[in-house]
């Protein structure tokens, strides 16, 4: 796992405590909760305090799956490194 | 706290049998973060309870405080902010904003405000409640820049103000500082317009979680502490007494020592309001005396027992000054100049607070003050913190005595001139006994403490009856010494609840209230809920003259056996109306 996978594991903990860090890895949120749900809310709060990206519930919706976030926070903690990938 | 560290402490198990305490949230918006953020802090304070944070319906705050009649939580939590009182002073409703609209949104916030202080007075006769006043900004509605104030903004306040001044002097009701909560969160850093938006949840993170810890810290109302014993070289006054003399040390403004003058000043606020102060100094006692004998100093020397200046440790004056106040050393405050003083009472104490004077730091001082008021400050003051300091000074008479065991505390009891008054009957607004219950622990029955809401319902039970004593002699009035509390039929009495402040020790206070009971009741015996504790030493010393008194409760004492062994009592005793 990486640092940001990893990371982001704990936030999805913490929101749903009930999950396994396997099931975790292969979530898809929008099975996991309703999107307007405290759940949602509160794992866009965490995830917010954590890498300091603030998200919509659009944008949870449409990454949909845990690696997709992953991905993109990724992208959001080295924005020079998303150009590189673009380019190659 | 972070929100994930908040969802962490929630997760921690908690022991099936914890004791269940129910928070209802009252809030008009949806309290999300803050009910996770709130139930963790209170988790933090009490790790030992389970506790449950309920709330109401969203955007009804007021008919959430109304429903609050008659309910079963152990306290509520009510936040109010602008939008509960006018949807307009919020952006979740497009009800107008226009200038002619501010005459009808400040008229409908009276009205609001109207309704909600009836709700409050209401739940507070049934629940203790915790209110907090609007804590985000008002909308940019009004015609000035928001630099210069709008005289509708004004009034706006002002009706909030007047609210909160209201409701804060009634009994039950705790009103969160606004001062206190600006302190650790930012106006400009408290409104999340997003949140709001997106969920009907208006607060950023950082301001929920200071807001919730605050809000717990309301709710769990430690109890204060009790007495500090102070140093006075460079520390009530500015200069070394024994170097300079009385007049050399100084405490004013003009002499660069204005935080001595301000710290004299504070300690005397704290004493005012029933705190106790002792010196302990290494000094002479003559010189010391004649130093309290200055006109200018501005604490009173009257305010000051006991005074322990000779050349012996700090230790054992502490030893001392608490003997003559009677309390355990974690309820008190040492402070001194010195690290190395500080230091030998620690490890003579290690339960006493240590605290250094930090003579040339004056936002320390400042900080100190503050600090102090925090651990001494009360929700209400009763006549007992008026008179303390008398009571402790003449049970000190009474422990000098050279016999104060046998001949010698008769003939001093019989020559005290003392009253007792018994007062049979159940009042609204009691804090006295209810304080009393929670913090005694020498001369307690059982050592346990009750809630807010198990007091309420214990009064409110028609089999129960509390009995309150107050005493008086010719030393002076000690004031509402005694709480008992139980259940009588049919010449049987059964004791749940039985306090008495140190203070009336040795006066045979005790062996009055259950003749009293015996006699009032017609009853061949009392049965008490009684417990031995590792602090209630005197209470039980006190069924040993009766009992053979083994660890296990259900103790009971007959009327014949009261009789044949209770010493000789001199008191004039009284009834007094409920």
């Amino acid at each position: 796992m990486t640092e940001v996978s990893d990371r982001l594991a704990r936030c999805f903990s913490s929101v749903l405590p009930n999950m396994t860090k396997e099931e975790i890895c292969e979530a898809n949120v929008a099975a996991l909760a309703d999107v307007d749900s405290w759940a949602a809310v509160t794992l866009i709060a965490v995830i917010d305090e954590e890498f300091g990206v603030a998200m919509s519930p659009d944008q949870l919706w449409e990454l949909g799956s845990f690696q997709a976030i992953e991905q993109y926070l990724s992208r959001q903690d080295r924005p020079g490194e998303q150009d590189l990938t673009s380019n190659t | 706290m972070k929100l994930i560290d908040a969802l962490k402490i929630l997760k921690q198990p908690i022991p099936e049998d914890a004791p269940l305490r129910r928070i209802f949230l009252a809030c008009g918006f949806t309290p999300l973060h803050l009910q996770t953020f709130l139930a963790a802090h209170l988790r933090r304070f009490s790790p030992q309870q389970r506790i449950e944070v309920q709330t109401g319906l969203f955007a009804d705050l007021v008919g959430n405080v109304e429903r609050l009649q008659g309910s079963r939580f152990d306290m509520a939590v009510v936040m109010v902010e602008w939008q509960d009182l006018d949807q307009r002073l919020g952006i979740r409703s497009l009800g107008g904003w226009r200038a002619t609209d501010l005459a009808d949104i400040l008229n409908s916030v009276e009205q609001a405000i109207g309704r909600l202080k009836e709700a409050l007075r209401l739940a507070s006769t049934n629940l203790p409640v915790c209110v907090c006043m609007p804590t985000l900004p008002l909308p940019p509605i009004f015609t000035p820049p928001t630099r210069q104030a709008s005289p509708y903004e004004l009034q706006l306040r002002q009706s909030v103000a007047s609210l909160a001044a209201s409701i804060a002097g009634q009994p039950r009701v705790r009103v969160l500082s606004a001062q206190r909560l600006d302190e650790v969160s930012p106006p400009h850093a408290r409104f999340d317009a997003k949140t709001e938006l997106m969920a009907g949840f208006p607060y950023t993170l950082p301001h929920v979680s200071e807001l919730a810890e605050l809000l717990a810290a309301l709710i769990q109302n430690p109890a204060p502490m009790k007495g500090i014993i102070t140093d006075l070289d460079d520390t009530l006054w500015k200069g070394i007494l024994g170097e300079v003399g009385t007049d050399g040390i100084s405490w004013h403004l003009n002499c660069h020592a204005q935080v001595h003058g301000l710290y004299q000043q504070f300690l005397g606020s704290l004493a005012s309001a029933g705190v106790l102060i002792a010196v302990a100094s290494k000094n002479d006692r003559a010189l010391v005396e004649q130093a309290f004998e200055r006109k200018d100093l501005i604490i009173s020397k009257e305010s000051v027992f006991p005074m322990e200046a000779h050349w012996n440790s700090k230790s054992e004056s502490a030893r001392r000054i608490l003997n003559k106040w009677n309390i355990g050393p974690e309820a008190v405050v040492f402070i001194d100049d010195s690290p190395m003083e500080l230091a030998e009472v620690k490890a003579a104490f290690p339960e006493m607070e240590c605290v250094l004077f930090p003579k040339n730091d004056y936002q320390a001082v400042w900080d100190l003050f503050r600090r102090l008021r925090d651990l001494f400050g009360k929700s209400t003051l009763s006549e007992e913190d008026s008179i303390r300091l008398q009571s402790i000074r003449g049970a000190s008479a009474l422990h000098e005595l050279p016999d104060a065991a046998g001949s010698s505390l008769d003939s001093f009891l019989q020559n005290a001139n003392a009253n007792i008054q018994f007062t049979l009957g159940k009042r609204t607004g009691d804090t006295r006994s209810f304080e009393l219950v929670n913090k005694t622990n020498q001369f307690n029955l059982n050592g346990k403490r009750v809630s807010e809401s198990e007091w309420i319902d214990y009064v409110n039970d028609p089999k129960t009856f509390l009995l309150t004593v107050s005493y008086d002699d010719k030393y002076g009035p000690l004031g509402q010494i005694a709480v008992l509390m139980g259940r009588a039929d049919c010449k049987k009495v059964s004791i749940d609840t039985w306090v008495m402040s140190c203070r009336a020790f040795s006066r045979r206070i005790e062996h009055q209230c259950l003749r009293y009971l015996f006699e009032k009741f017609s009853a061949d015996e009392i049965a008490f809920d009684y417990q031995a504790t590792a602090r209630n030493g005197p209470l039980q010393e006190f069924f040993a003259e009766f009992l053979q008194v083994d660890q296990a409760p259900g103790l009971r004492l007959s009327r014949s056996c009261f009789a044949e062994k209770t010493p000789r009592l001199f008191h004039q005793v009284k009834e007094g109306g409920s």
